[in-house]
């Protein structure tokens, strides 16, 4: 029997891989992607931060990403299984559209989650709402702790892929 | 499983809110109040299971998303005309 934190810290782990690795996919630290991101970059980068992590972070803020995809999909995929991943998809593309962006990072974070959702719940045992558990940390750590720092790893995560 | 759950994204919430009150500078301010969005939003959804709680939440954290883009983007025009 594994412990319920192990979940959690495990679910914590694969969604920040997931919606890093799908930000950095859709070039979210290449450049501003809707308006606003600028200022939130610029005050990164004033604090010592690094201007792509800052980009990324800002456009994280300012529209809905693979980030905001990944927690509605955990959401649905709780409620209402695989259909509500699906229902997640078709309201984060709504709301990308609300927010001027084109959704692409958004609708690709919430279909990849909820189908890694169901892999890890149905071959792995994982109960569905550690998602949210897991999906709610790793925007902690992105965000939540030292947006100057984790800037930094992020372009440098970034030029390396790029 | 569902309480260990609603109560650490009850308690980012809270950490997050209050790093968000004492962060000086408004645009710094915005990340902290997302991680708390993220978390109020997780809390909508497992507070009660429904697929219409799904579209309130989804609701919620679209809302709170295009507040926060309305501040920023007033925050980059305000520095427009200023300079």
């Amino acid at each position: 029997m594994i412990p319920e934190p192990a979940y959690i810290a495990a679910s914590a782990v694969i969604t920040l891989i997931l919606f890093v690795g799908l930000d950095l996919f859709w070039k979210l630290p290449a450049h501003a992607g809707v308006s606003g991101t600028e200022t939130i970059e610029r005050e990164i980068e004033a604090d010592g931060g690094d201007r792509c992590g800052g980009w990324m972070i800002g456009n994280i803020v300012t529209s809905p990403d693979a980030s905001a995809g990944t927690l509605v999909a955990a959401c649905g995929y709780w409620i209402w299984g695989v259909p509500g991943g699906l229902l997640a998809a078709v309201l984060i593309f709504i709301g990308a559209r609300i927010c001027a962006d084109k959704g692409y990072a958004a609708v690709s974070g919430t279909l990849l989650a909820t189908a890694v959702f169901w892999a890890l719940d149905t071959f792995a045992g994982f109960p569905p709402e550690t998602f949210i558990a897991g999906i709610v940390i790793a925007i902690l750590i992105v965000q939540g702790v030292s947006p100057k720092r984790v800037s930094r790893i992020l372009g440098k995560l970034w030029r390396r892929c790029s | 499983m569902t309480e260990l759950v609603l109560a650490i994204c009850a308690v980012i919430a809270v950490y997050a809110a209050l790093r968000a009150v004492l962060e000086k500078n408004t645009a710094k301010k915005l990340p902290f109040v997302t991680v708390m969005n993220f978390a109020v939003t997780g809390v909508i959804a497992l507070i009660l299971p429904h697929p219409l709680t799904l579209v309130a939440a989804a609701a919620y954290l679209i809302g709170a998303t295009l507040e926060a883009n309305a501040i920023a983007s007033a925050m980059e025009k305000l520095r427009g005309e200023q300079t």
